[in-house]
């Protein structure tokens, strides 16, 4: 009984801890901000917020147990692509974060090849993903 | 002759001048020309006059150039004064200068003083100008560039296999394959896969905001706004930390 009831405890602790690590990562990359501001919907943001807390829910809901839920391709290839999207954000913010093009460019001095340089790292992380997935991993 | 009938002179050739524009301005409606004149006159009765002072960011300059006030700042003031300090010298760059040379408005607003002490001097914008000597850079080879480039490919296609084998991505992706294809078992999981690969440069293009050198917005980008930001720390550094007056002395 009383042993239930610290399985509680800890648990609520673990999820408190892990869930606001996860929105203090998001909100330091500024992805929703920069979604906001890329669509012009300023006065959505609660709509969002509610989006990534259901989100999250909905993945610890479907992770912990075993449901069998045939779904059509495109639904598959939809949530596929919507989960590259999303990584690709978090790359992206994190270079930027890390101010790595500014400072890349200006010590070998190369402005203007700046957006080539970019390129090199977006083709790069599809072709290796790819790679992985089709050639890469022993089936 | 004197100062004084010189001024003298002057000053009625400007009035007749005003007078025939006034007539023009019954013509023509010149009104413009009759207005700049008007304070012309106003300009040369009165010696202590106020200019505007407001010094460049940044300026590019090149070795034995001699700089003048005209290079490193916008002047406001009467036409005379404007020209005589358009040409103001101030500084000659040597062979022993570095790559950036800051002058702080105070050298400029003392050689001024100095030389028309009857100005009054209003200064507007940044307090330093930051002189970038432009040395001879070698040509970057292209064989460099597609060093770089490649580099950046494998380095990006490595970081994002390393990412997916450090979260399991596979053993995630496989389980919600399963559960997503339900009872069919030859569905490959590919088609999560490769959807989710592709939407891994949509999501970073859509946070650069530029595909192509072509933006999708009108706004900045993030990677403009950082390079924006770098240069301006860089200019703030150079700012205070080149400029001589910043310097601990042991006198005043």
């Amino acid at each position: 009984m009383i042993i239930s009831f610290i399985e509680i405890i800890v648990g609520l602790a673990a999820g408190l801890a892990v869930g606001s690590g996860f929105v203090a990562f998001l909100t330091v990359l500024g992805i929703i901000p920069r979604l906001m501001q890329l669509s012009k919907t300023k006065s959505y943001l609660r709509f969002y917020e509610w989006a990534i807390i259901l989100g999250a829910w909905a993945g610890v809901f479907f992770s912990f147990n075993d449901f069998l839920i045939p779904t059509p391709y495109l639904i598959e290839i939809y949530i596929g692509l919507l989960h590259g999207i999303f990584v690709g954000m978090l790359a992206a913010a994190l270079t930027e974060v890390l101010n790595v093009f500014p400072i890349l460019t200006r010590r070998l001095r190369m402005e203007k090849y700046l957006y080539a340089f970019v390129l090199a790292i977006v083709l790069g992380k599809i072709s290796g993903s790819l790679f992985q997935w089709i050639i890469f991993v022993n089936k | 002759m004197s100062h004084y009938h010189q001024k003298m002179i002057m000053l009625t050739i400007f009035y007749v001048f005003t007078i025939s524009q006034l007539f023009s301005h019954y013509l023509h409606r010149k009104e413009w020309n009759v207005h700049n004149n008007i304070i012309l006159l106003k300009g040369m009765m009165e010696m202590n006059q106020t200019i505007y002072l407001r010094l460049k960011n940044r300026v590019e300059v090149n070795l034995h150039e001699k700089i003048c006030l005209k290079d490193i700042a916008w002047v406001d003031a009467g036409e005379t004064i404007k020209k005589q300090l358009h040409s103001l010298f101030l500084l000659e760059i040597q062979k022993k200068h570095q790559r950036y040379i800051v002058i702080d408005i105070f050298h400029v607003t003392k050689k001024i003083n100095h030389l028309y002490p009857e100005l009054e001097i209003e200064t507007v914008g940044p307090n330093q100008a930051i002189l970038q000597l432009s040395k001879k850079r070698s040509s970057i080879q292209p064989i460099f560039i597609l060093f770089i480039w490649t580099l950046l490919f494998i380095g990006a296609a490595m970081a994002i296999m390393n990412f997916h084998y450090d979260v399991s991505m596979q053993e995630v992706q496989e389980s919600l394959h399963i559960m997503l294809s339900g009872s069919e078992e030859n569905r490959s999981v590919l088609w999560l896969q490769i959807p989710y690969s592709l939407g891994l440069g949509v999501g970073m293009i859509i946070f650069f905001n530029h595909v192509f050198n072509k933006r999708l917005n009108e706004e900045p980008s993030p990677l403009e706004v950082e390079m924006f930001n770098y240069e301006q720390n860089l200019q703030q550094y150079l700012a205070f930390h080149e400029n001589d007056l910043n310097r601990p002395t042991s006198d005043n």
